[in-house]
């Protein structure tokens, strides 16, 4: 991060793009007082996932940093801090908000990248060799086909597409 | 009285007050002494001797033991030292043959990692309070007619209230305002927290009910100059200003103010506007009537020098013959029950701290200066403009704590003056309101909301998209070129620098004890607290009465508060007054010095000394003579200890008793812990 940020040159409308995402209504109710970070298993053993920090970043209008950083991709869904936020943030909801952004405005994590690849070229989250197949055979089972045309017609449709390498 | 004939028969009491005072002294120990002292004929251990019981025990035993003395071993009198006299009196014990001994502020309290000492400390206490009650003799009860009639001093929202309840309740009231106008601070604001009532629309119908109330008699422009007298009785005088504009004439319609010549900054714009010489305080004024300020005006300023009669534009202007040059200042001479002090506070003058840079750059202003600046009839119409172009603001920021919480103030300049952080709150909500666009940003250290709707009020402001940060910029610098205002702090929440260019700052500054505080204080002879505001009688139970009798406080002159407090502690102080004005008569008991005329040598060290004129040196057939005005003696005791020949004695607390009392804590102990 810089020295000195300057105020000018965040982006003032973020929050308000934020508060129209659904799962984003409730950024603006956060009085910053850590009782998520606090309650978060995640920032038990990655200090780099802060949602008290991650909310403030967001409500200051650091839009690159929010959106091009992985940490809004750590979070496990586990609900406790949406449960004990004491303004009603909703907080496991508004991270949700904080992705589906971060993927419209072309941010994403690398280990998903990978994940559509797959799921772009085989249908699914892993490639069906020859060898299993074989094997699927021998026990009885039917092969198994790739049939990624229907999932690349959904990754078409909600813009997912643009994020398979190559397709840029 | 037969003081000294009769048998003396003195009853302790001593209290446990729970374990306050027995878990550090051993009172049945100290019990099993003070048993053995001369004069004792009676002792006893009470767990709460304040208590009604303990109250009723002391009854029984004054009337089975044939008691005419009495020392309670307890607390501090100023709490309780009025209860016991009660007892007695109710007993037929005269209230003043009796003594406490104060064993727990002075003892228990402060000497928990010593019981064995407290405990012979206590026995001490007890002791010398036994040598002086033998010693005490009866004071006689005065009856003083109560006047009927109050005075207020402050026409805010505080002085006004208390001056309607008790006009209400049929008191005939006068309330003295140093303005030309009733209204105080809070007919300059533009809306009110939490609720956003316009404030001149919620304060403007009382602002006319105390002009129109047959039972207030409404001094403007004034200010009390003396204070004589006591609780029922005071006298007051007060010197009312004169106006140069004829009251019950004048319909305000300001011909007389558009051929002014003279042009002055108006006040109540806060300087960001121009008024003229002659002038109205502000539309809704209370009387609404304009007047001439002496000091400026061209024709006044001339006659004073003994010049001509110039200028008068004024004069030929008014159709109605309301201008009156030759108006004179006048002395109103009061005479009251009861005097409630509602003279409000000022706002801390940021042009002290130099890296807020008010004054020096035009785009810096108070929370004051914008209330103007957010008001339709402010320098900008209401309008969000900055005063160095009068350009539309489009980024702004607020600073809290201007002038709070700093160590390095004196007295109010430490503490959190309660209500800025709510005037932020809403000033940046109005901005909202105005021009939902414009980017406002609230630098602070905490914010404090803490009141009826405050919490939800502040939610409120976030939702709208108020950013609130904590951390305050170290200084502001101003851009030469443009005037914009340049900030830098940290966010703390997320420990970034922050540099931060804005249109204009709002200043949250703190609260200050007025101008003339002092003055009015010693006038009633009142203490003040240490931030410099007055001096409640009690922080908790008596929060708008003082330790005079018969003067009471209302709204911010006891301590920084908004208007809901200030309102509902105009309610106390009303109804202290009426409880005190309800009566006929009001019992006192005196504590006046007695001069012994052999001893007085007319020095008169007494006189010069005593701060109340109730004392002073007349000729009689043996010379040169002390006397005593004993209508304005309040016994404080300043004569007696002044006198070079010990010729003044004070009644309660003679020269006898207190050597008495010293002679017995200096006494051997004969007892054994």
């Amino acid at each position: 991060m810089e020295q000195v940020i300057k105020i000018s040159e965040l982006d003032k409308n973020f929050k308000y793009q934020i508060l129209k995402e659904p799962g984003g209504e409730g950024l603006l109710k956060c009085f910053a007082c850590g009782t998520c970070t606090a309650s978060c298993p995640v920032r038990e053993v990655d200090e780099k996932f802060n949602p008290r920090k991650i909310i403030r970043m967001a409500i200051l209008g650091m839009k690159k940093e929010v959106l091009e950083n992985e940490f809004i991709w750590l979070c496990a869904g586990c609900y406790i801090c949406q449960e004990r936020c004491p303004q009603d943030v909703r907080i496991t909801d508004l991270m949700g908000a904080l992705r589906n952004i971060a993927v419209k405005e072309g941010f994403i994590h690398p280990s998903f990248v990978a994940q559509i690849d797959f799921l772009h070229k085989f249908g699914r989250l892993y490639e069906v060799t020859e060898f299993d197949n074989k094997k699927r055979v021998k026990n009885g089972l039917p092969e198994i086909k790739h049939m990624p045309e229907e999932i690349q017609k959904i990754f078409e449709e909600t813009g997912v597409a643009k994020f398979v390498e190559g397709e840029q | 009285m037969g003081a000294d004939s009769e048998e003396k028969r003195v009853g302790v009491f001593i209290c446990h007050c729970g374990l306050n005072i027995a878990a550090v002294v051993d009172v049945k120990k100290v019990a099993e002494w003070v048993r053995k002292l001369p004069h004792v004929v009676f002792v006893r251990e009470n767990i709460y001797t304040c208590s009604e019981t303990g109250q009723a025990q002391i009854y029984q035993d004054i009337k089975e033991h044939k008691l005419n003395r009495v020392v309670v071993a307890s607390c501090s009198p100023r709490m309780h030292e009025p209860t016991f006299q009660k007892v007695l009196e109710k007993a037929g014990l005269n209230p003043f043959l009796f003594e406490m001994a104060n064993i727990r502020e002075q003892c228990s309290w402060v000497h928990g990692h010593d019981k064995e000492s407290a405990t012979l400390k206590a026995f001490d206490l007890i002791r010398a309070s036994v040598s002086k009650v033998v010693r005490d003799e009866p004071v006689e009860k005065i009856r003083q007619e109560v006047k009927k009639e109050a005075l207020v001093i402050g026409g805010g929202v505080a002085g006004m209230n208390a001056a309607l309840l008790l006009a209400n309740a049929g008191i005939k009231t006068h309330l003295v305002e140093k303005n030309p106008s009733i209204g105080g601070h809070m007919a300059m604001l533009d809306k009110t927290f939490p609720t956003l009532d316009c404030s001149i629309c919620i304060l403007g119908p009382k602002m006319v009910e105390v002009g129109k109330h047959p039972n207030i008699n409404l001094i403007t422009y004034a200010e009390v100059i003396d204070v004589e007298g006591e609780v029922g009785n005071f006298r007051v005088k007060v010197r009312k200003k004169p106006r140069y504009v004829d009251v019950d004439k004048c319909v305000a319609c300001g011909d007389c103010a558009e051929k002014c010549p003279v042009k002055l900054p108006d006040e109540f714009n806060r300087g960001m506007t121009i008024r003229k010489a002659i002038y109205i305080q502000l539309p809704q004024a209370v009387p609404a009537a304009y007047l001439i300020e002496e000091e400026h005006c061209l024709r006044l300023k001339t006659l004073k020098k003994g010049g001509k009669e110039v200028c008068g534009l004024c004069l030929k202007a008014c159709e109605r013959d309301a201008i009156n040059f030759d108006d004179k200042e006048e002395i109103i001479e009061l005479n009251v029950g009861a005097v409630i002090i509602a003279t409000g506070f000022e706002i801390y003058d940021p042009s002290q701290e130099p890296k807020y840079g008010y004054r020096r750059f035009p785009n810096v202003v108070t929370q004051l200066d914008f209330e103007r600046i957010l008001n339709a009839d402010g320098p900008t119409k209401g309008e969000l403009r900055r005063p160095s172009d009068n350009k539309p603001i489009k980024r702004i920021a607020f600073i809290q704590c201007v002038g709070s919480r700093n160590e390095r103030e004196k007295g109010a300049g430490r503490y959190c003056s309660r209500v800025c952080c709510m005037i932020t709150a809403k000033q940046a909500f109005m901005i909202k309101e105005h021009e939902p666009d414009v980017e406002v940003y609230v630098y602070y250290i905490d914010m404090r909301t803490a009141g009826k709707g405050f919490e939800e009020f502040y939610q409120r402001g976030r939702k709208e998209g108020i950013t609130f940060l904590r951390g305050k910029p170290g200084k502001i610098e101003e851009d030469p070129e443009t005037h914009n205002l340049i900030l830098v702090a940290e966010d703390m929440d997320t420990g970034v620098l922050l540099k931060n260019e804005v249109d204009m700052v709002v200043l949250a500054t703190g609260l200050r004890p007025p101008q003339g505080l002092v003055e009015l204080a010693q006038k009633f002879h009142l203490s003040r607290s240490e931030d410099g505001f007055l001096m409640e009688a009690h922080p908790k139970l008596r929060p708008a009465e003082t330790p005079i009798d018969g003067v009471y406080l209302a709204g911010c002159v006891q301590f920084p508060k908004d208007i809901p407090d200030s309102v509902a502690q105009a309610g106390n102080a009303a109804a202290n007054a009426l409880g005190l004005l309800s009566k006929d008569y009001i019992e006192m008991t005196p504590l006046h010095p007695v001069i012994d005329l052999e001893k007085c040598i007319g020095c008169g060290l007494c006189e010069i000394n005593c701060p109340y004129k109730a004392i002073r040196v007349v000729k009689t057939e043996k010379g040169k003579k002390a006397e005593v005005i004993e209508i304005a003696c309040k016994g404080c005791g300043v004569c007696g200890a002044s006198c070079p020949e010990g010729a003044i004695e004070m009644k309660y607390y003679s020269d006898k008793g207190i050597e008495a009392m010293i002679d017995a804590l200096l006494e051997k102990k004969e007892v054994e812990v």
